[in-house]
């Protein structure tokens, strides 16, 4: 038996050795009084029963889509205490707490990863924040069900993973409401403005591809294609302006 | 190959990192464990996480807050 999942009846969750409603307990007391000893090692025990799911989602992936993810098979402790204090959701409905990361070049390959994975996986739900992001977050998240168990699995591209880095890096350094439209004014703009800025880079590299074999549509592929370069010129920019910045925001 | 990464958030910059073999799983866990709990013993709120990647090369690509500065992120 693998020692990840000791106390986990094959083919089952951890809901066969603790019910939902201790999982649901011991998520409110990390909630409202932080992590103890005795607690961490039963969010471990949580935790580490996902194991088994992972394994297929991540081996999936890779033997069937030929992609190499980067996993994370157990959530942080502290990104739990962060999502449980920030929002009203249940431990036992938090659906991140293992998944794993696929970062593609642009948004063309993004569609057809997602498309792969949703013709691979029975059992998923396809959260696609690419037009209606969150607080400036553009990604697709799928998360597929294995055994009973979610697993997430974020799809980006190049740009999205780049603003999603940004977005974490400048939390950490500046305040943890950044990631979720909190902190300086001026923060909160430049990470919307470049989010905003990327949704319209990907809808001109979609429209691009669309249209590349189209010869009778040469004019507009060179407008779309010149849209491109003004737009990564203009991100360029509020880069080099938010990098200017940072030290007024920064904590340390 | 397996990574177990304490990062402090505030400074931004990770402390401490160990690479584990892939069939090291049942070890990188026990270990993460048992650096929770001393960060919980010591009211320490570093951020403690095990990632797994085929290389170092592409967890830098698809982690790269954990170790990249905010400028060598934007630019780099």
């Amino acid at each position: 038996m693998d020692a990840r999942r000791p106390h986990v009846a094959q083919g089952g969750s951890i809901l066969n050795a603790v019910s939902k409603s201790q999982v649901d307990q011991l998520g409110e007391r990390i909630r409202k009084n932080g992590i103890t000893e005795a607690d961490l090692q039963l969010l471990d025990f949580y935790r580490r029963s996902f194991a088994r799911a992972y394994d297929h989602v991540v081996t999936t992936i890779r033997n069937d889509l030929g992609f190499e993810p980067t996993g994370r098979p157990t959530k942080s402790t502290t990104s739990i205490a962060d999502k449980l204090a920030r929002e009203s959701l249940r431990l036992s409905q938090m659906q991140d707490i293992a998944g794993c990361r696929i970062v593609v070049a642009d948004i063309i390959e993004q569609d057809a990863l997602v498309d792969r994975l949703t013709e691979v996986f029975e059992t998923k739900s396809l959260f696609d924040r690419r037009e209606s992001s969150s607080h400036g977050y553009r990604a697709v998240h799928v998360v597929v069900r294995h055994m009973d168990m979610p697993i997430e699995i974020q799809i980006r591209t190049a740009f999205q993973h780049l603003w999603a880095e940004l977005s974490e890096k400048l939390s950490d350094l500046v305040e943890p409401a950044v990631k979720y439209g909190g902190g300086p004014e001026a923060l909160v703009e430049f990470l919307l403005s470049a989010s905003e800025r990327g949704r319209l880079l990907e809808s001109f590299e979609r429209r691009l591809d669309q249209r590349k074999d189209w010869e009778n549509q040469r004019e507009e592929i060179a407008d779309l294609a010149k849209l491109i370069e003004q737009t990564k010129r203009e991100l360029a920019d509020l880069l080099q302006d938010m990098i200017g910045k940072a030290h007024l925001w920064k904590r340390v | 190959m397996l990574f177990l990464i304490q990062y402090d958030r505030g400074a931004g910059r990770i402390v401490k990192i160990q690479r584990f073999d892939d069939g090291q799983q049942d070890q990188a866990d026990s270990v993460r464990l048992g650096l929770e709990m001393d960060l919980v013993r010591h009211r320490q709120k570093d951020e403690v996480v095990l990632l797994e990647a085929a290389t170092e090369e592409a967890l830098r690509k698809t982690h790269r807050r954990y170790f990249e500065d905010l400028t060598t992120l934007a630019t780099g």
